[in-house]
Protein backbone atom coordinates (compact mmCIF):
# COMPACT_ATOMS: atom_id res chain seq x y z
CA UNK A 1 0.00 0.00 0.00
CA UNK A 2 2.44 2.41 1.02
CA UNK A 3 4.78 1.84 -2.30
CA UNK A 4 2.18 2.24 -4.59
CA UNK A 5 1.84 5.47 -3.28
CA UNK A 6 5.24 6.43 -3.56
CA UNK A 7 4.90 6.29 -7.14
CA UNK A 8 2.12 8.46 -6.80
CA UNK A 9 4.31 11.41 -5.56
CA UNK A 10 7.02 11.32 -7.89
CA UNK A 11 8.82 14.28 -7.80
CA UNK A 12 7.83 17.25 -9.74
CA UNK A 13 9.36 19.78 -11.32
CA UNK A 14 10.13 22.85 -8.58
CA UNK A 15 10.68 20.26 -6.39
CA UNK A 16 12.82 21.56 -3.16
CA UNK A 17 13.61 17.99 -1.49
CA UNK A 18 17.23 17.55 -1.83
CA UNK A 19 17.53 15.73 -5.31
CA UNK A 20 21.41 14.41 -4.76
CA UNK A 21 20.01 12.10 -2.04
CA UNK A 22 19.88 8.27 -3.08
CA UNK A 23 15.71 7.68 -3.60
CA UNK A 24 15.60 4.50 -1.94
CA UNK A 25 16.56 6.78 1.00
CA UNK A 26 13.91 9.08 0.06
CA UNK A 27 11.15 6.37 -0.93
CA UNK A 28 11.85 4.87 3.07
CA UNK A 29 11.46 7.40 5.05
CA UNK A 30 7.98 8.34 2.84
CA UNK A 31 7.08 4.86 3.44
CA UNK A 32 7.52 5.27 6.81
CA UNK A 33 5.88 8.43 7.39
CA UNK A 34 2.60 6.93 5.47
CA UNK A 35 3.07 3.24 7.79
CA UNK A 36 3.47 5.57 10.93
CA UNK A 37 0.05 7.84 10.01
CA UNK A 38 -1.86 5.11 8.36
CA UNK A 39 -1.71 3.13 11.32
CA UNK A 40 -2.07 5.70 14.19
CA UNK A 41 -4.90 7.65 12.60
CA UNK A 42 -6.88 4.92 10.59
CA UNK A 43 -6.56 1.71 12.23
CA UNK A 44 -8.11 2.79 15.77
CA UNK A 45 -11.30 3.28 13.25
CA UNK A 46 -11.11 0.40 11.69
CA UNK A 47 -10.82 -1.72 14.58
CA UNK A 48 -14.12 0.17 15.44
CA UNK A 49 -15.84 -0.83 12.58
CA UNK A 50 -14.37 -4.42 12.55
CA UNK A 51 -15.75 -5.53 15.78
CA UNK A 52 -18.61 -3.77 15.91
CA UNK A 53 -19.81 -7.07 13.37
CA UNK A 54 -18.63 -9.12 16.18
CA UNK A 55 -20.47 -10.44 19.20
CA UNK A 56 -20.09 -10.85 23.23
CA UNK A 57 -19.58 -14.05 24.51
CA UNK A 58 -19.92 -14.86 28.60
CA UNK A 59 -18.20 -13.05 30.75
CA UNK A 60 -16.50 -9.78 29.40
CA UNK A 61 -15.16 -10.92 26.43
CA UNK A 62 -16.10 -10.82 22.90
CA UNK A 63 -15.37 -12.71 19.20
CA UNK A 64 -15.18 -12.03 15.39
CA UNK A 65 -17.86 -12.06 14.14
CA UNK A 66 -20.16 -11.17 10.63
CA UNK A 67 -23.42 -10.29 12.01
CA UNK A 68 -25.78 -6.75 12.18
CA UNK A 69 -27.23 -7.80 15.11
CA UNK A 70 -25.74 -4.74 16.82
CA UNK A 71 -26.89 -2.19 14.42
CA UNK A 72 -30.40 -4.01 14.84
CA UNK A 73 -30.40 -3.56 18.26
CA UNK A 74 -29.12 0.19 18.11
CA UNK A 75 -32.47 0.83 15.56
CA UNK A 76 -34.98 -1.69 16.55
CA UNK A 77 -34.16 -3.08 19.51
CA UNK A 78 -32.32 -6.71 20.26
CA UNK A 79 -35.57 -8.45 20.20
CA UNK A 80 -37.13 -7.61 17.39
CA UNK A 81 -39.34 -8.65 15.04
CA UNK A 82 -41.33 -9.20 18.39
CA UNK A 83 -40.74 -6.08 20.55
CA UNK A 84 -39.69 -3.07 18.91
CA UNK A 85 -37.75 -0.45 21.26
CA UNK A 86 -36.49 2.73 20.22
CA UNK A 87 -33.98 3.09 23.11
CA UNK A 88 -30.97 3.60 21.67
CA UNK A 89 -32.07 5.87 18.52
CA UNK A 90 -33.82 8.06 21.79
CA UNK A 91 -30.25 8.27 23.04
CA UNK A 92 -28.95 9.48 19.36
CA UNK A 93 -31.48 11.95 19.24
CA UNK A 94 -30.27 12.92 22.86
CA UNK A 95 -27.06 13.35 21.13
CA UNK A 96 -27.84 15.43 18.17
CA UNK A 97 -30.53 17.54 20.45
CA UNK A 98 -27.92 18.55 23.31
CA UNK A 99 -25.39 19.70 20.46
CA UNK A 100 -27.83 21.38 17.68
CA UNK A 101 -28.85 23.90 20.77
CA UNK A 102 -25.58 24.27 22.59
CA UNK A 103 -23.99 24.79 18.93
CA UNK A 104 -26.08 27.64 17.78
CA UNK A 105 -26.24 28.86 21.22
CA UNK A 106 -22.28 29.45 21.11
CA UNK A 107 -22.10 30.76 18.06
CA UNK A 108 -24.83 33.61 18.37
CA UNK A 109 -23.46 34.76 21.56
CA UNK A 110 -19.71 34.25 20.37
CA UNK A 111 -20.44 36.85 17.37
CA UNK A 112 -20.65 39.50 18.49
CA UNK A 113 -17.90 39.01 20.76
CA UNK A 114 -15.32 38.02 18.18
CA UNK A 115 -16.88 41.01 15.97
CA UNK A 116 -15.97 43.40 18.52
CA UNK A 117 -12.51 42.23 19.17
CA UNK A 118 -11.54 42.09 15.69
CA UNK A 119 -11.85 45.67 15.97
CA UNK A 120 -9.31 46.08 18.79
CA UNK A 121 -5.64 46.90 18.49
CA UNK A 122 -3.43 44.30 17.21
CA UNK A 123 -2.47 44.03 21.07
CA UNK A 124 -5.38 43.54 22.53
CA UNK A 125 -6.81 41.06 20.00
CA UNK A 126 -3.22 38.86 21.56
CA UNK A 127 -4.11 39.23 24.91
CA UNK A 128 -7.83 38.15 24.73
CA UNK A 129 -6.57 35.49 22.46
CA UNK A 130 -4.64 34.33 25.24
CA UNK A 131 -7.37 34.36 27.50
CA UNK A 132 -9.89 32.88 24.95
CA UNK A 133 -7.29 29.87 24.31
CA UNK A 134 -6.31 29.69 27.93
CA UNK A 135 -10.42 28.72 28.48
CA UNK A 136 -10.29 26.80 24.91
CA UNK A 137 -7.76 24.65 26.38
CA UNK A 138 -9.18 23.93 30.25
CA UNK A 139 -9.99 20.38 30.71
CA UNK A 140 -14.02 19.32 30.10
CA UNK A 141 -13.42 17.85 33.75
CA UNK A 142 -12.25 21.54 35.21
CA UNK A 143 -15.61 23.18 33.63
CA UNK A 144 -18.07 20.45 34.62
CA UNK A 145 -16.31 20.83 38.06
CA UNK A 146 -17.03 24.64 38.00
CA UNK A 147 -20.52 24.43 37.09
CA UNK A 148 -21.33 21.36 38.77
CA UNK A 149 -20.40 23.88 41.94
CA UNK A 150 -22.21 26.91 40.45
CA UNK A 151 -25.53 24.81 39.71
CA UNK A 152 -25.79 22.30 42.64
CA UNK A 153 -28.24 22.83 45.15
CA UNK A 154 -26.62 23.59 48.71
CA UNK A 155 -24.02 26.22 46.98
CA UNK A 156 -23.80 28.55 44.18
CA UNK A 157 -26.89 30.02 42.31
CA UNK A 158 -29.57 27.88 43.82
CA UNK A 159 -28.54 29.19 47.35
CA UNK A 160 -27.89 32.89 45.78
CA UNK A 161 -31.52 32.39 44.48
CA UNK A 162 -32.71 31.43 47.93
CA UNK A 163 -30.33 34.13 50.52
CA UNK A 164 -31.45 37.01 48.05
CA UNK A 165 -34.61 36.37 48.14
CA UNK A 166 -35.34 35.83 44.68
CA UNK A 167 -36.88 32.18 45.28
CA UNK A 168 -39.58 33.75 47.23
CA UNK A 169 -40.43 36.63 44.47
CA UNK A 170 -40.62 34.20 42.18
CA UNK A 171 -43.50 32.34 44.21
CA UNK A 172 -44.82 35.21 44.75
CA UNK A 173 -45.37 36.40 41.06
CA UNK A 174 -45.93 32.81 40.26
CA UNK A 175 -43.68 32.36 37.95
CA UNK A 176 -42.65 29.63 40.10
CA UNK A 177 -44.82 26.72 39.00
CA UNK A 178 -43.57 27.35 35.92
CA UNK A 179 -40.22 27.06 36.54
CA UNK A 180 -41.03 23.49 38.18
CA UNK A 181 -42.93 22.49 34.97
CA UNK A 182 -39.74 23.00 33.20
CA UNK A 183 -37.80 20.40 35.48
CA UNK A 184 -36.01 23.52 37.06
CA UNK A 185 -37.42 23.67 40.71
CA UNK A 186 -38.07 21.42 43.15
CA UNK A 187 -40.68 22.46 45.49
CA UNK A 188 -38.23 24.18 48.01
CA UNK A 189 -36.32 26.64 45.44
CA UNK A 190 -34.97 26.38 42.01
CA UNK A 191 -32.81 23.39 40.97
CA UNK A 192 -30.67 22.91 37.86
CA UNK A 193 -28.90 19.37 38.55
CA UNK A 194 -29.88 17.71 36.54
CA UNK A 195 -31.87 19.46 33.72
CA UNK A 196 -31.42 19.71 30.22
CA UNK A 197 -30.67 23.61 30.65
CA UNK A 198 -27.59 22.95 32.47
CA UNK A 199 -26.58 20.68 30.19
CA UNK A 200 -26.99 22.39 27.39
CA UNK A 201 -25.51 25.50 29.16
CA UNK A 202 -22.34 23.79 30.18
CA UNK A 203 -21.81 22.75 26.54
CA UNK A 204 -22.35 26.12 24.61
CA UNK A 205 -19.62 27.08 27.10
CA UNK A 206 -17.45 24.24 26.95
CA UNK A 207 -17.21 25.37 22.83
CA UNK A 208 -17.65 28.85 23.12
CA UNK A 209 -13.82 29.51 22.80
CA UNK A 210 -13.67 27.60 19.65
CA UNK A 211 -16.72 29.44 18.71
CA UNK A 212 -14.75 32.83 19.10
CA UNK A 213 -11.14 31.20 16.93
CA UNK A 214 -13.42 29.72 14.76
CA UNK A 215 -15.09 32.89 13.66
CA UNK A 216 -11.66 34.92 14.20
CA UNK A 217 -10.23 34.62 11.14
CA UNK A 218 -13.00 35.56 8.20
CA UNK A 219 -14.28 38.58 10.79
CA UNK A 220 -10.51 39.78 10.80
CA UNK A 221 -10.26 39.55 7.53
CA UNK A 222 -13.81 41.08 7.33
CA UNK A 223 -12.87 44.82 4.84
CA UNK A 224 -13.99 47.40 7.79
CA UNK A 225 -13.62 50.40 4.93
CA UNK A 226 -17.14 48.89 3.63
CA UNK A 227 -18.68 48.83 6.82
CA UNK A 228 -17.42 52.31 7.10
CA UNK A 229 -18.93 53.33 3.58
CA UNK A 230 -22.15 52.59 4.87
CA UNK A 231 -22.40 54.11 8.28
CA UNK A 232 -21.07 57.33 6.01
CA UNK A 233 -24.08 56.80 4.14
CA UNK A 234 -26.38 56.42 6.97
CA UNK A 235 -27.21 53.09 7.65
CA UNK A 236 -27.41 52.52 11.24
CA UNK A 237 -25.82 49.14 13.50
CA UNK A 238 -28.62 47.29 12.56
CA UNK A 239 -28.46 47.75 8.88
CA UNK A 240 -24.67 47.46 8.56
CA UNK A 241 -24.87 44.18 10.41
CA UNK A 242 -27.51 42.74 8.23
CA UNK A 243 -26.62 44.00 4.89
CA UNK A 244 -22.96 44.32 4.94
CA UNK A 245 -21.92 42.31 7.57
CA UNK A 246 -24.02 39.07 8.08
CA UNK A 247 -24.20 38.30 4.37
CA UNK A 248 -20.09 38.10 3.87
CA UNK A 249 -20.11 35.99 6.89
CA UNK A 250 -22.75 33.95 6.48
CA UNK A 251 -20.72 30.77 5.05
CA UNK A 252 -18.09 31.28 8.19
CA UNK A 253 -21.07 30.93 10.66
CA UNK A 254 -22.48 28.08 9.47
CA UNK A 255 -19.77 26.18 8.88
CA UNK A 256 -18.30 27.04 12.85
CA UNK A 257 -21.83 25.81 14.04
CA UNK A 258 -21.20 22.45 12.15
CA UNK A 259 -17.57 21.90 13.28
CA UNK A 260 -19.19 22.64 17.00
CA UNK A 261 -22.23 20.72 16.63
CA UNK A 262 -19.87 17.77 15.62
CA UNK A 263 -17.56 18.56 18.25
CA UNK A 264 -20.17 18.34 20.78
CA UNK A 265 -21.37 14.83 20.04
CA UNK A 266 -18.65 12.86 21.46
CA UNK A 267 -19.12 14.79 24.66
CA UNK A 268 -19.11 13.01 27.50
CA UNK A 269 -18.19 14.34 31.24
CA UNK A 270 -20.83 17.50 30.91
CA UNK A 271 -23.58 15.49 30.14
CA UNK A 272 -22.84 12.73 32.61
CA UNK A 273 -23.05 14.58 35.38
CA UNK A 274 -25.74 16.82 34.23
CA UNK A 275 -28.13 15.37 32.13
CA UNK A 276 -31.27 13.28 33.56
CA UNK A 277 -30.47 9.61 33.20
CA UNK A 278 -33.58 8.87 30.63
CA UNK A 279 -31.71 11.78 28.67
CA UNK A 280 -28.44 10.60 28.39
CA UNK A 281 -26.42 10.76 25.03
CA UNK A 282 -25.10 7.96 22.88
CA UNK A 283 -21.56 9.04 24.06
CA UNK A 284 -22.54 8.07 27.25
CA UNK A 285 -24.02 4.36 25.85
CA UNK A 286 -20.54 3.76 24.31
CA UNK A 287 -18.89 4.22 27.35
CA UNK A 288 -21.03 1.85 29.32
CA UNK A 289 -20.69 -0.91 26.96
CA UNK A 290 -16.94 -0.65 26.29
CA UNK A 291 -15.98 0.08 30.13
CA UNK A 292 -18.95 0.60 32.20
CA UNK A 293 -21.63 -1.60 33.41
CA UNK A 294 -22.47 -3.73 30.58
CA UNK A 295 -19.29 -4.73 29.35
CA UNK A 296 -20.45 -5.56 25.45
CA UNK A 297 -17.60 -4.29 23.45
CA UNK A 298 -19.12 -4.97 19.96
CA UNK A 299 -22.25 -3.21 20.86
CA UNK A 300 -20.03 -0.38 22.08
CA UNK A 301 -18.34 -0.02 18.28
CA UNK A 302 -21.62 -0.29 16.56
CA UNK A 303 -23.16 2.61 18.47
CA UNK A 304 -19.41 4.18 18.13
CA UNK A 305 -19.79 3.39 14.44
CA UNK A 306 -23.06 5.63 13.87
CA UNK A 307 -21.91 8.28 16.01
CA UNK A 308 -18.84 8.67 13.59
CA UNK A 309 -20.90 8.37 10.09
CA UNK A 310 -23.45 10.93 12.17
CA UNK A 311 -20.34 12.97 12.42
CA UNK A 312 -19.20 12.39 9.44
CA UNK A 313 -22.18 13.12 7.50
CA UNK A 314 -22.34 16.67 8.94
CA UNK A 315 -18.28 17.55 8.70
CA UNK A 316 -18.94 16.62 4.78
CA UNK A 317 -22.17 18.61 4.71
CA UNK A 318 -19.58 21.82 5.83
CA UNK A 319 -17.40 21.02 3.11
CA UNK A 320 -19.74 20.93 0.16
CA UNK A 321 -21.25 24.06 1.87
CA UNK A 322 -18.09 25.84 1.13
CA UNK A 323 -17.36 24.38 -1.90
CA UNK A 324 -20.29 25.22 -3.38
CA UNK A 325 -20.33 28.89 -2.07
CA UNK A 326 -16.47 29.09 -2.69
CA UNK B 1 -20.99 56.57 22.72
CA UNK B 2 -23.88 54.44 23.52
CA UNK B 3 -22.44 51.71 20.99
CA UNK B 4 -19.62 51.93 22.50
CA UNK B 5 -20.52 51.27 26.00
CA UNK B 6 -22.68 48.52 25.05
CA UNK B 7 -19.80 46.74 23.00
CA UNK B 8 -17.65 47.25 26.18
CA UNK B 9 -20.47 46.15 28.65
CA UNK B 10 -20.86 42.89 26.55
CA UNK B 11 -17.06 41.99 25.88
CA UNK B 12 -17.03 42.52 29.75
CA UNK B 13 -19.86 40.28 30.31
CA UNK B 14 -18.63 37.42 28.33
CA UNK B 15 -15.11 37.72 30.07
CA UNK B 16 -17.13 37.41 33.28
CA UNK B 17 -19.47 34.56 32.04
CA UNK B 18 -16.23 32.64 31.13
CA UNK B 19 -13.99 33.27 33.88
CA UNK B 20 -16.98 32.37 36.60
CA UNK B 21 -16.50 28.59 36.48
CA UNK B 22 -12.70 29.11 36.54
CA UNK B 23 -12.97 31.67 39.90
CA UNK B 24 -15.45 29.83 41.51
CA UNK B 25 -13.34 26.55 41.26
CA UNK B 26 -9.70 28.79 41.85
CA UNK B 27 -11.53 30.19 44.94
CA UNK B 28 -12.25 26.70 46.66
CA UNK B 29 -8.70 25.85 46.41
CA UNK B 30 -8.05 28.05 49.27
CA UNK B 31 -10.81 26.13 51.65
CA UNK B 32 -9.10 24.61 54.92
CA UNK B 33 -11.96 21.96 55.49
CA UNK B 34 -12.70 18.90 53.33
CA UNK B 35 -15.29 20.22 51.60
CA UNK B 36 -15.73 22.83 49.08
CA UNK B 37 -17.38 25.85 49.36
CA UNK B 38 -17.81 29.27 47.94
CA UNK B 39 -16.66 31.50 48.99
CA UNK B 40 -13.88 29.60 50.67
CA UNK B 41 -14.15 29.06 54.32
CA UNK B 42 -10.90 29.46 56.27
CA UNK B 43 -8.53 30.35 53.37
CA UNK B 44 -5.50 28.14 53.49
CA UNK B 45 -2.69 27.56 51.33
CA UNK B 46 -2.43 23.73 52.51
CA UNK B 47 -4.10 22.25 49.32
CA UNK B 48 -1.16 23.14 47.30
CA UNK B 49 1.42 21.51 49.89
CA UNK B 50 -0.67 18.45 49.30
CA UNK B 51 -1.15 18.98 45.45
CA UNK B 52 2.42 19.32 45.02
CA UNK B 53 4.37 17.46 47.72
CA UNK B 54 2.16 15.35 49.92
CA UNK B 55 -0.19 13.29 48.33
CA UNK B 56 1.23 10.64 46.37
CA UNK B 57 -1.68 9.86 44.04
CA UNK B 58 -1.78 13.79 43.02
CA UNK B 59 2.07 13.82 42.78
CA UNK B 60 2.03 10.70 40.29
CA UNK B 61 -0.78 12.00 38.36
CA UNK B 62 0.80 15.06 37.73
CA UNK B 63 4.39 13.38 36.87
CA UNK B 64 2.59 10.80 34.32
CA UNK B 65 0.58 14.35 32.85
CA UNK B 66 3.73 16.00 32.14
CA UNK B 67 5.31 12.92 30.43
CA UNK B 68 2.65 12.27 28.55
CA UNK B 69 2.09 16.06 27.71
CA UNK B 70 5.59 16.46 26.64
CA UNK B 71 6.77 13.52 25.08
CA UNK B 72 2.91 13.19 22.84
CA UNK B 73 3.68 16.84 22.25
CA UNK B 74 7.05 16.42 20.51
CA UNK B 75 5.94 13.27 18.52
CA UNK B 76 3.34 14.77 17.48
CA UNK B 77 5.56 17.48 16.18
CA UNK B 78 7.89 14.66 14.94
CA UNK B 79 5.59 13.27 12.48
CA UNK B 80 3.94 16.29 11.57
CA UNK B 81 6.82 18.55 9.86
CA UNK B 82 7.26 15.93 7.05
CA UNK B 83 3.41 16.20 6.65
CA UNK B 84 3.65 19.25 6.64
CA UNK B 85 6.40 20.28 4.16
CA UNK B 86 5.33 17.66 1.52
CA UNK B 87 2.11 19.21 1.64
CA UNK B 88 3.98 22.68 1.05
CA UNK B 89 6.86 21.47 -1.27
CA UNK B 90 4.57 19.12 -3.51
CA UNK B 91 1.04 19.92 -3.05
CA UNK B 92 -0.05 16.48 -4.11
CA UNK B 93 -3.09 14.28 -3.98
CA UNK B 94 -1.13 11.99 -1.85
CA UNK B 95 0.51 14.55 0.60
CA UNK B 96 -3.33 15.91 0.79
CA UNK B 97 -4.79 12.42 1.68
CA UNK B 98 -1.98 11.54 4.06
CA UNK B 99 -2.29 14.90 5.85
CA UNK B 100 -6.20 14.49 5.84
CA UNK B 101 -5.25 11.18 7.46
CA UNK B 102 -3.45 12.80 9.72
CA UNK B 103 -5.88 15.11 11.14
CA UNK B 104 -8.77 12.88 11.45
CA UNK B 105 -8.27 12.08 14.83
CA UNK B 106 -8.86 15.68 15.98
CA UNK B 107 -11.88 16.34 13.61
CA UNK B 108 -13.84 13.02 14.44
CA UNK B 109 -15.68 12.48 18.25
CA UNK B 110 -12.56 11.61 20.62
CA UNK B 111 -14.75 8.86 22.41
CA UNK B 112 -14.94 6.76 18.69
CA UNK B 113 -10.83 7.16 18.28
CA UNK B 114 -10.49 6.49 22.11
CA UNK B 115 -12.41 2.97 21.57
CA UNK B 116 -10.49 2.37 18.69
CA UNK B 117 -7.16 3.11 20.43
CA UNK B 118 -8.21 0.87 23.05
CA UNK B 119 -8.84 -2.30 21.16
CA UNK B 120 -5.40 -1.27 19.12
CA UNK B 121 -3.28 -1.41 22.24
CA UNK B 122 -5.34 -4.11 23.33
CA UNK B 123 -4.08 -6.63 20.53
CA UNK B 124 -0.77 -5.35 21.01
CA UNK B 125 -0.49 -6.28 24.40
CA UNK B 126 0.61 -2.44 25.36
CA UNK B 127 -3.03 -1.61 27.02
CA UNK B 128 -2.16 0.31 29.79
CA UNK B 129 1.63 1.26 29.33
CA UNK B 130 2.23 4.90 29.54
CA UNK B 131 4.11 5.03 26.26
CA UNK B 132 0.79 4.20 24.50
CA UNK B 133 0.00 7.12 25.61
CA UNK B 134 2.16 9.31 25.05
CA UNK B 135 1.52 7.51 21.06
CA UNK B 136 -2.31 7.88 21.60
CA UNK B 137 -2.29 11.70 22.29
CA UNK B 138 0.22 12.13 19.53
CA UNK B 139 -1.76 10.68 17.18
CA UNK B 140 -4.73 12.85 18.19
CA UNK B 141 -3.22 16.25 18.27
CA UNK B 142 -1.11 15.37 15.54
CA UNK B 143 -3.24 18.32 13.25
CA UNK B 144 -2.56 21.33 15.50
CA UNK B 145 1.70 20.99 14.34
CA UNK B 146 0.22 20.25 11.34
CA UNK B 147 -1.84 23.05 10.79
CA UNK B 148 0.54 25.92 12.30
CA UNK B 149 3.91 24.82 10.99
CA UNK B 150 2.06 24.49 7.65
CA UNK B 151 0.89 28.67 8.21
CA UNK B 152 4.79 28.88 8.50
CA UNK B 153 5.98 27.70 5.38
CA UNK B 154 3.66 29.15 3.95
CA UNK B 155 4.59 32.57 5.15
CA UNK B 156 7.78 31.90 3.62
CA UNK B 157 8.91 34.60 1.06
CA UNK B 158 9.28 32.59 -2.24
CA UNK B 159 11.85 35.09 -3.26
CA UNK B 160 14.07 33.82 -0.33
CA UNK B 161 14.04 30.43 -1.49
CA UNK B 162 14.91 32.30 -5.38
CA UNK B 163 17.97 33.96 -4.35
CA UNK B 164 19.62 30.82 -2.27
CA UNK B 165 18.88 28.88 -5.08
CA UNK B 166 20.48 31.74 -7.70
CA UNK B 167 23.47 32.09 -5.05
CA UNK B 168 24.07 27.93 -5.13
CA UNK B 169 22.94 26.92 -2.25
CA UNK B 170 21.87 23.08 -2.06
CA UNK B 171 18.29 21.77 -0.99
CA UNK B 172 19.44 21.06 2.52
CA UNK B 173 21.82 24.48 2.72
CA UNK B 174 18.59 26.71 1.86
CA UNK B 175 16.28 24.06 4.37
CA UNK B 176 19.22 24.84 6.78
CA UNK B 177 19.77 28.53 6.43
CA UNK B 178 16.06 30.03 5.05
CA UNK B 179 13.37 27.65 5.94
CA UNK B 180 13.93 26.48 9.16
CA UNK B 181 14.99 29.41 11.18
CA UNK B 182 11.82 31.06 9.45
CA UNK B 183 9.74 27.80 10.91
CA UNK B 184 10.98 27.58 14.02
CA UNK B 185 7.98 30.12 15.88
CA UNK B 186 5.55 28.12 14.28
CA UNK B 187 7.32 24.46 15.31
CA UNK B 188 7.02 25.97 18.40
CA UNK B 189 3.53 27.15 18.95
CA UNK B 190 2.30 23.28 17.96
CA UNK B 191 4.56 21.61 19.92
CA UNK B 192 2.61 23.89 22.50
CA UNK B 193 -0.71 23.86 21.38
CA UNK B 194 -0.32 20.09 21.64
CA UNK B 195 1.30 20.71 24.81
CA UNK B 196 -1.50 22.32 26.65
CA UNK B 197 -4.53 20.01 25.34
CA UNK B 198 -2.87 17.06 25.68
CA UNK B 199 -2.40 17.89 29.31
CA UNK B 200 -5.96 18.57 29.61
CA UNK B 201 -7.47 16.01 27.82
CA UNK B 202 -9.45 13.15 29.10
CA UNK B 203 -11.93 10.85 27.10
CA UNK B 204 -8.49 9.20 24.88
CA UNK B 205 -6.88 8.52 27.92
CA UNK B 206 -9.53 7.12 30.17
CA UNK B 207 -9.44 4.12 27.06
CA UNK B 208 -6.14 4.03 26.53
CA UNK B 209 -4.95 4.18 30.00
CA UNK B 210 -7.60 1.21 31.51
CA UNK B 211 -7.01 2.33 34.89
CA UNK B 212 -3.27 1.11 35.05
CA UNK B 213 -2.33 4.41 35.55
CA UNK B 214 -3.95 8.07 36.10
CA UNK B 215 -3.29 11.16 35.03
CA UNK B 216 -4.27 14.66 36.29
CA UNK B 217 -7.58 14.85 34.27
CA UNK B 218 -8.46 11.27 34.97
CA UNK B 219 -7.44 11.38 38.87
CA UNK B 220 -10.33 14.08 38.88
CA UNK B 221 -12.58 12.02 37.08
CA UNK B 222 -12.47 9.24 39.35
CA UNK B 223 -13.03 11.48 42.69
CA UNK B 224 -15.84 13.27 40.47
CA UNK B 225 -17.95 10.24 42.46
CA UNK B 226 -16.87 10.46 45.96
CA UNK B 227 -17.43 14.41 46.17
CA UNK B 228 -15.11 17.40 45.23
CA UNK B 229 -11.69 17.96 47.33
CA UNK B 230 -10.21 21.57 47.43
CA UNK B 231 -6.90 19.69 46.41
CA UNK B 232 -8.78 19.17 42.82
CA UNK B 233 -9.18 22.86 42.51
CA UNK B 234 -5.39 23.33 43.38
CA UNK B 235 -5.53 21.59 40.11
CA UNK B 236 -7.63 23.43 38.31
CA UNK B 237 -5.48 26.43 38.90
CA UNK B 238 -2.55 25.14 38.00
CA UNK B 239 -4.21 24.22 34.50
CA UNK B 240 -5.02 27.28 33.60
CA UNK B 241 -1.95 29.00 34.89
CA UNK B 242 0.39 26.72 32.72
CA UNK B 243 -1.93 27.72 29.82
CA UNK B 244 -1.72 31.33 30.40
CA UNK B 245 1.92 31.00 30.49
CA UNK B 246 2.02 28.92 27.30
CA UNK B 247 -0.22 31.30 25.32
CA UNK B 248 1.14 34.29 26.72
CA UNK B 249 4.53 32.84 25.79
CA UNK B 250 3.48 32.20 22.48
CA UNK B 251 1.90 36.11 21.73
CA UNK B 252 5.05 37.47 23.22
CA UNK B 253 7.37 35.53 20.91
CA UNK B 254 5.24 35.03 17.91
CA UNK B 255 2.19 36.46 16.16
CA UNK B 256 -0.64 35.10 17.84
CA UNK B 257 -3.07 36.99 15.83
CA UNK B 258 -1.57 35.68 12.42
CA UNK B 259 -1.24 31.84 13.81
CA UNK B 260 -5.45 32.54 14.45
CA UNK B 261 -6.01 33.38 11.23
CA UNK B 262 -5.71 37.52 11.18
CA UNK B 263 -4.32 38.90 7.64
CA UNK B 264 -0.23 39.31 8.36
CA UNK B 265 0.52 42.63 10.83
CA UNK B 266 1.37 45.80 8.24
CA UNK B 267 4.33 46.90 9.54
Amino acid sequence: MTLASDHDTAPQVGDLAPKNSLPSGETLIRGLIWAVVLFLCLTPFLLVFAISFGHKVEGASWVWGFSLDNYKRVFVGAEWPDNVTFLYLQKLWYSLYYAVIAAILAVITAFPFTYFMTGLSRRAQAAWLVFILSSLSLSEVFIVMGWDVLLSNRSGLPMLFKVSGATQWLKDVGWFDTLRDWGLANPRNVKFKTSVFATVLTMAYLVWPYAVILLYPPLSRLDRSTVEAAQTMGAGPWTVMRTVILPSVRLPLVGSMLLLFVFLLGVYVAVTVFAEPAKQTMAVSVYEAVRGNTLNAPFGSAQAMILLVTAAVFLGLGQWLSRRNA
Amino acid sequence: MMARTLKTLFMALSALMLALPIMVVSGAALNSGRTMFFPPREPTLARFKEFFITETVWVTALTNSMIVAFASAALAVLIAWPLAYALWSRGTKASQVLAGLGSMPFALPPIVFGVGLGFLWAFLGVLGSLWAGVVSHAALFLALPLVTISIGLQSIDRAHLDAAATMGATPAVTFRTVILPQTIPYTLSGFFFALVLSFNEFIVMFFVSASSYSTVTLQIFNSLRNGYTPTMAVAAITFIVVSLAVFGAIARFGDLPRLMGAEPAKK
